[in-house]
C-alpha cells in the first residue's frame, strides 16, 4: 500500500500527494499521457524527442536544469510507448521551485531554433549509441515492425529510422506540445516531506491559470487479430544467432493480462524457471533465454528471447522452445510454483517501495490507468489466479498463427 | 494579482544533514560486521566483502575468482543446482556475486519474513559447494560468448583498453579477459580458490529491517565460517606519458572516447577539491562538458567524467560516445575545457549552482537509508569512516574559485592523460 490523497484542479490537472516525513526530500513527478502510441508514420520518435525539448528554456527560465540545480535539485525523464514521465528530486524546503519550473514548461515552453536543432543531433546520437552501434541493438525495430501492421507499437520509442528525426518540422513540435502537454492530460504526484494543504496552495498558485487542451488527440489505429504466423530473417555481424518469438496478448487493463504476466513469471523468470532449467542448464542449443511481457496499455506482446550457443541456429532453437511451450500448455501448475510466484510478487512490492521516487512513479502510473489503488488491487488479484485460468490463457495466446519470429542470424565478417 | 513568473521562488540550502554511523559487531571468528538498521523497510541486504586473491594467480587463470563465485550456486553437498535455484526463487531471495579486481562480494538480498529460512542455505554456498563439471562447461561457454559480444561494443572495448593503458597489461587490474582465458579454467582451479582464497579478510555489510533475532542468526551461521588470511601487495601507480591508442572500426557508427589518469587517495587533503573539479568539468548535467559537447554542439548523447574508486589511489576518466566525424574536435574541446578550469576562476554564479547542487545531491543520497551502508563501505575500504562525508560537506560549503584552479594546475596535466579511441 502507498498512502495518498488527491484533488483535481478546474483545468483538469490531477494531483496526488504522498506524505513521507521520514525524509527531508521531496519528489515532484509529472506524467503526461502521451507516448510513441500517439505518433504517426513518418513522424515516429516525436514523443521521445519532445521530452528532450522540455529541458530547454521557457519564457521565464533560460536554462531549466541550472535553475533547479541552484536550489539543490536534480531531474530526469523517460518516454515509453504509452507515457512521458518527468521527475524532480529536491530538498523539501525548496518545493515551490519545482512548481515554478514544471508549471512554466507546461505553460510557456520556448521552442527555440537552437534547442530544436541541437536536440535533433543529440537524439540522432542517442539512436546510434543505443540501437545501431550495439550488437543486436536494432532487434526491437525488427520485432515491432513484424508483429504490428497498423498500431503505432510497430516502431520503438526512439523512432523507426533516423530519417524521421531529421524531418521533424517546427509545426510538428508545436502541435505536439499544444495537443499533449496540457494540464488535463497530466498527472502530478508530489511526494516526500510535504503536506497536503501546502501542495494544494502551490498547485492553485502555479498551475490553475494554465488552460486545458483544446486540440483533440488523433485516434490510434487498432491492430486487427493476426491470422497467420509471420517470420523474418535478419543477417548481421554478431557472434551468435538470436531468436525472438513474440505473441500478441491483451493490454494492461484487459482480461487475460495478469494471466499472461503469470505465464512468463512461471515459464521464464529467474534461475528456477522452466526455460532456464530445461533449455539452458539441461540443453545444448540456448546460451540464454528469458520470457517477459511488454506491459502496454494497448494490446502488447509476450516475448521469448534467447541467444544460441555458437554454431547452433535460431531455427533449431525455435523447435526446442516450441516443445517446452507445448508441454506447458497441457500442464497443471503446482501449488508450490503458485506460492513461489506469490512470494516473489510480495517481495517485489517490498523492494520497489524502498525508494521514494519509485513510490511516486507507481502512483502516477496507476492513476494514469484510472485508479491509483489498482497498484495494490492488481497484486491481490494476480496472486489469487488459479492454475486452470493461467493454462487457459496460455492456450489462447501461445498459438502459431498468433506468433511473429525473428531469426537474427550471425554472418561471417 | 497576476503571478510574476519571472521571479524565482525563495530557496534555502539545508544545513543540518545527519550522517549516521553504522553499528559495529565482531563475530566469534573475528569477522567485523557493520550494519545500519532501516526498520521501515522489510528487505534485508547482507554482503560479505573479501579481498580478491591476485598475487598467486597467473595471467591465464585471471577468471578463477569469477568462476569460483559464479559456480557456488551450481550445487552443494546437500542440494544440487536446480534445488538451490528453486529454493532461493521460492523465498524470493537472490544471491548476487561480484568478482572485482580488489574485492569479491557475495550478497544475499531477501526479506525479513524469509531471512531465517535462507541464511543456513546461504552459508552452505560458502562451505560445501561442489563445482560440478557439467555446469562448469555451460558457464564457460556462456562466458566465452559474452566476452565475444562485449568486445563488439565500442564503449566496452574502449573501457577495457583504457584500463590496460592505465594499469599496464601485466597488472591484474589492467588485464583483459579473452576467450582463451575461459578455456584455461579447470575445476581444480576453482576448488583450490574456494579452499584458500574465497574469504580473505572478509567483512560483512548489512542493512534492512534487522534486529536481535537476525543478528543472532548471522552470528550462528556466519560467525563460524573459516577465514583465509592473506595479504595482497599494496599497489602504487604512476602517471607516465603514453601515446594515444586508436582502434579503428570501419563499421562503427560512433567513436568511444576514454581520457584519464591516476589521481590521489581519498585520504589526501586535496581529494575533496578534486571531486568538485570533476563535478564542474563533467560530473553532473550542468557540467562544462555536457553544456559544450552535448547542449551546444550536439556531438554526443552523453559525456561524463568520473572518479574511479580504489583502495589505494583513485583514478579519473572522461567517457563519451561521439559522432565519428567530430572525434578530434571533441577531444580538442575536452582539453580546452580542462585548461579553462585551470586558468580562469569559476564565476560566482556557477560556484553557487555547483555548491547548491552538490549539497542537495548529498541530502538526497543520504536520505535513502537503504543506500547508506554502501556509502559507508566505499570509504571504509579506503581506510576511512563517515567523517569523510562530513569533511566533504564542509569543503563544498566553504571552497572558493582559487581552490579549483589550484587542483586543476596540480593534477590535470596533459602529459599524464591516457587517451583511447575505439570506432
Amino acid at each position: 500500500m502507498i498512502n495518498y490523497q488527491q484533488f483535481v484542479l478546474d483545468n483538469g490537472l490531477q494531483v496526488l500527494v504522498h506524505e513521507d516525513h521520514s525524509t527531508k526530500i521531496a519528489v515532484v513527478n509529472i506524467l503526461y499521457k502521451v507516448g510513441s502510441r500517439n505518433e504517426i508514420e513518418g513522424k515516429t520518435g516525436l514523443a521521445h524527442y519532445f521530452e528532450h525539448l522540455m529541458f530547454g528554456s521557457t519564457k521565464h527560465i533560460p536554462v531549466f536544469d541550472t535553475a533547479l540545480e541552484k536550489v539543490g535539485g536534480s531531474c530526469n525523464a523517460f518516454t515509453n510507448t504509452d507515457i512521458t514521465n518527468y521527475y524532480i528530486t529536491l530538498p523539501a524546503v525548496n518545493l515551490e521551485t519545482a512548481f515554478w519550473l514544471e508549471s512554466d514548461r507546461m505553460m510557456n515552453l520556448a521552442l527555440t531554433e537552437k534547442t530544436i536543432e541541437t536536440q535533433r543531433k543529440v537524439v540522432i546520437e542517442e539512436f546510434k549509441q543505443r540501437y545501431l552501434n550495439q550488437p543486436y541493438g536494432d532487434i526491437f525495430h525488427h520485432i515491432r515492425g513484424l508483429a504490428y501492421d497498423r498500431h503505432p507499437y510497430q516502431w520503438p520509442t526512439i523512432g523507426k529510422e533516423i530519417e524521421d528525426i531529421v524531418n521533424y518540422k517546427k509545426e510538428d513540435v508545436e502541435e505536439f506540445y499544444f495537443t499533449h502537454y496540457r494540464p488535463d492530460n497530466a498527472i502530478m504526484v508530489v511526494a516526500g516531506d510535504v503536506a497536503l494543504e501546502e501542495v494544494k496552495r502551490l498547485s492553485e498558485k502555479w498551475f490553475a491559470e494554465i488552460p486545458s487542451g483544446s486540440i483533440p488527440k488523433k485516434t490510434i489505429p487498432t491492430e486487427l487479430p493476426q491470422v497467420k504466423k509471420k517470420t523474418k530473417i535478419v543477417a548481421a555481424k554478431v557472434p551468435t544467432d538470436a531468436l525472438y518469438k513474440v505473441y500478441h496478448m491483451p493490454g494492461k487493463m484487459q482480461e487475460g493480462y495478469l494471466e499472461a504476466d503469470l505465464i512468463t513469471d512461471i515459464i521464464g523468470f529467474g534461475r528456477s524457471s522452466i526455460l532456464e532449467q530445461q533449455l539452458v542448464k539441461n540443453g545444448h542449443t540456448f546460451a540464454s533465454i528469458g520470457a517477459y511481457i511488454l506491459g502496454t496499455v494497448d494490446p502488447g506482446l509476450m516475448v521469448f528471447s534467447g541467444k544460441m550457443e555458437k554454431g547452433r541456429s535460431a531455427e533449431e532453437a525455435e523447435k526446442a522452445l516450441d516443445e517446452v511451450v507445448e508441454a506447458f500448455k497441457s500442464s497443471k501448475i503446482s501449488d508450490t510454483i503458485l506460492q513461489k510466484v506469490k512470494n516473489q510478487a510480495e517481495a517485489m512490492k517490498t523492494y520497489e517501495s524502498i525508494q521514494l521516487l519509485n513510490r511516486a512513479m507507481s502512483l502516477a502510473y496507476y492513476a494514469h490507468l484510472g485508479n491509483p489503488n489498482y497498484y495494490q488491487e492488481e497484486y491481490e488479484i494476480k496472486t489469487r489466479i488459479p492454475s486452470d485460468k493461467i493454462i487457459h490463457w496460455a492456450n489462447t495466446i501461445l498459438q502459431e498463427e498468433n506468433a511473429s519470429v525473428i531469426y537474427y542470424k550471425s554472418v561471417n565478417k | 494579482m497576476t503571478l510574476d513568473r519571472s521571479k524565482a521562488p525563495e530557496f534555502l540550502i539545508p544545513q543540518d544533514i545527519h550522517l549516521p554511523n553504522p553499528i559495529k559487531r565482531t563475530l566469534p571468528n573475528g569477522v567485523h560486521l557493520y550494519f545500519i538498521p532501516t526498520p521501515e523497510i522489510d528487505a534485508i541486504r547482507l554482503e560479505i566483502n573479501s579481498e580478491t586473491q591476485n598475487s598467486s594467480i597467473s595471467a591465464d587463470k585471471k577468471l578463477t575468482s569469477f568462476f569460483t563465485l559464479h559456480m557456488m550456486m551450481e550445487g552443494t553437498k546437500s542440494m544440487d543446482g536446480s534445488e538451490l535455484d528453486d529454493f532461493f526463487d521460492f523465498y524470493a531471495s537472490e544471491v548476487e556475486v561480484h568478482a572485482g579486481f580488489e574485492n569479491n562480494s557475495i550478497a544475499l538480498i531477501t526479506t525479513k519474513k524469509h531471512f531465517s529460512k535462507v541464511i543456513p542455505v546461504f552459508r552452505s554456498l560458502l562451505t560445501e559447494a561442489t563445482f560440478p563439471e557439467k555446469e562448469l562447461a555451460k558457464r564457460k561457454s556462456q562466458k566465452a560468448l559474452n566476452i565475444s559480444i562485449q568486445r563488439e561494443k565500442t564503449a566496452v572495448r574502449a573501457s577495457q583498453l583504457f584500463r590496460q593503458q592505465l594499469f599496464g597489461q601485466d597488472h591484474p587490474y589492467g588485464q583483459i579477459a579473452e576467450e582463451a582465458d575461459v578455456e584455461s579454467i579447470q575445476r581444480d582451479d576453482l576448488l583450490k580458490y574456494y579452499e584458500t582464497s574465497l574469504l580473505i579478510n572478509p567483512e560483512i555489510f548489512l542493512t534492512g529491517n534487522v534486529d536481535a533475532e537476525e543478528l543472532a542468526l548471522i552470528e550462528t551461521y556466519l560467525g563460524s565460517l573459516i577465514i583465509n588470511k592473506d595479504n595482497n601487495p599494496a599497489y602504487t601507480f604512476e602517471n607516465k606519458p603514453t601515446a594515444r591508442l586508436y582502434e579503428d572500426r570501419k563499421d562503427a557508427l560512433q567513436s568511444s572516447i576514454r581520457i584519464g589518469c591516476h589521481l590521489i587517495p581519498k585520504s589526501h587533503p586535496d581529494y575533496h577539491a578534486l571531486t568538485v573539479f570533476n563535478t564542474i568539468l563533467g560530473g553532473y548535467f550542468g557540467s562544462r562538458l555536457i553544456k559544450n559537447i552535448r547542449e551546444d554542439k550536439g556531438h554526443t548523447y552523453g559525456i561524463y567524467s568520473t572518479i574511479g574508486s580504489l583502495q589505494g589511489s583513485d583514478y579519473w576518466v572522461i567517457m563519451a560516445d561521439v559522432q565519428k566525424a567530430f572525434v578530434n574536435e571533441v577531444i580538442e574541446e575536452i582539453y580546452k575545457e580542462i585548461n579553462l578550469l585551470k586558468t580562469t576562476p569559476v564565476s560566482a554564479e556557477e560556484l553557487e549552482v555547483v555548491k547548491n547542487y552538490m549539497i542537495g545531491n548529498f541530502l538526497s543520497t543520504f536520505s535513502s537509508s537503504f543506500e547508506l551502508i554502501n556509502k559507508f563501505k566505499s570509504v571504509h575500504l579506503a581506510g576511512l569512516d563517515m567523517n569523510f562525508y562530513e569533511d566533504k560537506l564542509d569543503f563544498i560549503r566553504d571552497f572558493e574559485a582559487e581552490d579549483i584552479l589550484a587542483v586543476g594546475q596540480k593534477y590535470f596535466l596533459k602529459d599524464d592523460l591516457i587517451e583511447v579511441i575505439v570506432g
